[in-house]
């Protein structure tokens, strides 16, 4: 192990722990921020279910009976009953059977986001509901994927709501509803879309978003701690005593990719309560397998996703380490850095939105070259089970590190990282400016 | 034995600037050497390159035998520096600081100990050690890196302003540890200051540095006599202005 390199990892925890800039922004505020912005959105939600929404409902009716008929008439009225529904409603008689495919030919036919059917034997079951409480008319609702908005799930849900108003109007639980996504083409009973659609929001969003935020923080972190031993004049000091240069330089990277680590750590578990306040409706009951329903990585996809999120993080933070070490304080240091953030969020906001491969070769090639891109670029790629896209990504991120690492060790083995200094532009502006004031 | 410091003919250049220009001069084992000059002559610089922080455009700088350049990193195990504008980690305790900086220069856990018992005793900031340094008064800081940089019992204490932003009492307190260390453990010290009195009164052999070049050296006595003045900070005066 490099000389000296414990005890200064040790006082680098230390110091970064206690500074509550850093407590405060990595670990209290995604603690509060998320859970306060999930119980908002939650709310929005359960307000939305009781209010009913704007929707199109389409109804195949396989029964033909009497209360399928009440039924379609029932729905129809809501609108009316003032309770808050603004339903659109199309009817289809006779649709078997009801295939994947021709749900999504409705769907896309009539704009809907969901399909009801009232099954064969649906006027039957009510009917001896009244003899027999145990026994229930079942309907059957279909979503498909098309999206992983959040917002999704709200429309989904107005067919709980349907149904209880139905049930308070002729007899509580008489209705009970199957829900089923069109995944791919397929019909996948069991599963309801507003889950799915929480889940594949979780992965194509939080993933990008948390690497931003981790990535981001590491740097202002790593950025900060080179100049604050400037700006403190500790440096001087540190680098006189017998330690290994080296052992300051990896001392530095560590403890940024510990603290970024808990940062990290706190922003999942606000974000996951988040998600969990947006999803409460669901049944917790309903698991699901996405990595089956080939909506997620496989483990060794995951692995990949997670070597990629590292190189990338070291790689940021070796950057951000020599752009502090040109800086003459924490001020300095934060602008230098500031012209690393564009590189981190525009490829990853730009991935969320794009697939890579449908943009023009220039483009492409420019995403493919900032290694911040590529933790966005990877997670979709091990989505679809293209591990290689992800490999050749993580030898291109690798290989930047070293060389940023290399030229972040010769700078510290040398006089410039005591002497080595930028100002910008701007800053000698503002120098400027207070001095003439 | 080898000289405690050896700097001949060192040149230092930052950009157009010869911030050194030629220095030459030499500190014996076991002695306390005072660099005085005024603002920008290159004490600073010069310190900076005896403790490997710089490295000379030309010349050579020997510690103990040593060459600043080639073997930084034995010389950093038997220096200890103390830079003028030095700082503290603020969110560290006294106590903690001292710790940290032991470890470099400790053998063992013991030997750490006893020199943050030193260090409190050299401080005299007493139960003042166990709060974070962001509490402490400017005098309180200088208090504990003056501790802090004698604790290791170097070869070579090299200090630059030792008693800047010290009070009286507290500039003669570490005056007399500086004394007390070189007495009880050979430690050799090399210091500036712009306290006149403060180097007649501690220092064996002064040099005077002017723009980067050694202009005067002797005892405190020697100079004094030399120039026919009564007291160093005359001398200072009068070889700045001759040069």
């Amino acid at each position: 192990m490099l000389r000296g390199f414990r005890n200064f990892l040790v006082k680098e925890l230390k110091v970064l722990a206690r500074d509550p800039k850093i407590l405060l922004g990595m670990i209290i505020v995604p603690l509060v921020i998320f859970p306060a912005m999930g119980a908002i959105m939650g709310y929005a939600v359960q307000t939305a279910q009781e209010r009913g929404v704007k929707a199109t409902l389409i109804v195949v009716n396989n029964d033909g009976g009497n209360w399928s008929r009440s039924f379609i008439d029932f729905l129809k009225g809501l609108n009316a009953m003032g309770v808050g529904f603004n339903l659109t409603v199309h009817v289809k008689e006779n649709v078997e059977p009801l295939t994947g495919e021709k749900v999504l030919e409705l769907l896309s036919k009539y704009n809907a986001a969901q399909i009801v059917e009232i099954p064969e034997g649906f006027s039957e079951n009510i009917t001896a509901h009244f003899s027999n409480p145990q026994i229930k008319a079942r309907l059957r609702f279909y979503g498909a994927l098309r999206g992983a908005s959040v917002f999704e799930n709200v429309d989904s849900s107005v067919v709980d709501a349907v149904i209880n108003q139905f049930n308070r109007a002729v007899a509580p639980d008489v209705l009970f509803s199957e829900k089923a996504t069109v995944i791919k083409g397929e019909i996948k009973y069991g599963v309801d879309p507003s889950t799915v659609s929480g889940l594949l929001t979780s992965q194509s969003i939080a993933l990008p978003v948390t690497t931003l935020i981790v990535l981001m923080l590491a740097v202002q972190v790593a950025a900060t701690s080179v100049a604050m031993e400037k700006e403190e004049k500790t440096f001087e000091t540190l680098l006189t005593l017998p330690i290994d240069r080296l052992a300051i330089l990896w001392g530095k990277l560590s403890s940024s990719i510990i603290i970024a680590a808990v940062g990290s750590l706190a922003f999942m578990a606000g974000y996951n309560y988040m998600l969990g306040s947006i999803t409460a409706g669901i049944p917790k009951d309903l698991k699901l397998d996405l990595a089956a329903l080939g909506l997620a990585p496989s483990t060794f996809g995951y692995l990949l996703l997670g070597l990629s999120l590292f190189v990338t993080l070291l790689s940021a933070l070796a950057l951000a380490v020599i752009a502090s070490a040109f800086a003459e304080d924490v001020r300095s240091a934060q602008s230098f850095v500031g012209y690393i953030y564009p590189l981190v969020f525009i490829p990853l906001l730009t991935l969320m939105y794009l697939d890579i491969n449908a943009l023009p070769l220039a483009l492409r090639l420019v995403l493919y070259a900032i290694p911040f891109s590529h933790p966005a670029i990877v997670s979709k790629a091990v989505i679809m089970g293209d591990h290689w896209t992800a490999i050749y990504g993580i030898i291109y991120v690798s290989a930047f590190t070293v060389v940023v690492m290399y030229a972040a060790s010769r700078l510290f083995a040398t006089e410039k990282i005591l002497t080595a200094k930028l100002k910008f532009k701007g800053l000698k502006r503002k120098e400027k400016a207070a001095k003439a004031s | 034995m080898a000289l405690a410091v050896e700097v001949s003919n060192v040149v230092k250049v930052f950009g157009g600037v010869r911030a050194l220009d030629g220095l030459s001069f030499t500190v014996k084992p076991g002695e306390i050497y005072g660099l005085i000059g005024p603002n920008g002559a290159g004490k600073t610089t010069a310190l900076r390159i005896i403790s490997t922080l710089l490295l000379p455009t030309e010349g050579t700088v020997e510690v103990f035998g040593l060459n600043v350049v080639e073997e930084a990193e034995k010389v950093r195990e038997i220096i200890s520096y103390l830079p003028e504008e030095a700082g503290v980690y603020r969110y560290l305790s006294g106590w903690e600081y001292l710790e940290f900086m032991g470890r470099f220069s400790a053998k063992n856990l013991d030997e750490v100990r006893a020199m943050v018992r030193e260090a409190a005793e050299i401080s005299g900031l007493g139960e003042r050690l166990k709060d974070k340094t962001k509490t402490y008064s400017k005098g309180m800081k200088r208090r504990l890196l003056v501790a802090r940089a004698l604790m290791v019992k170097p070869k070579l204490a090299i200090l630059d302003e030792p008693t800047s932003g010290l009070d009286v009492i507290h500039s003669y307190h570490v005056r007399e540890i500086i004394r007390r260390y070189v007495k009880e453990h050979g430690v050799t010290v090399l210091l500036s200051s712009h306290n006149m009195l403060e180097v007649e009164h501690i220092c064996d052999r002064v040099a005077l540095i002017n723009k980067g070049r050694l202009v005067a050296e002797g005892s405190p006595q020697e100079l004094k006599e030399k120039y026919g003045c009564t007291n160093l900070e005359e001398v200072f005066a009068r070889v700045v202005k001759l040069a």
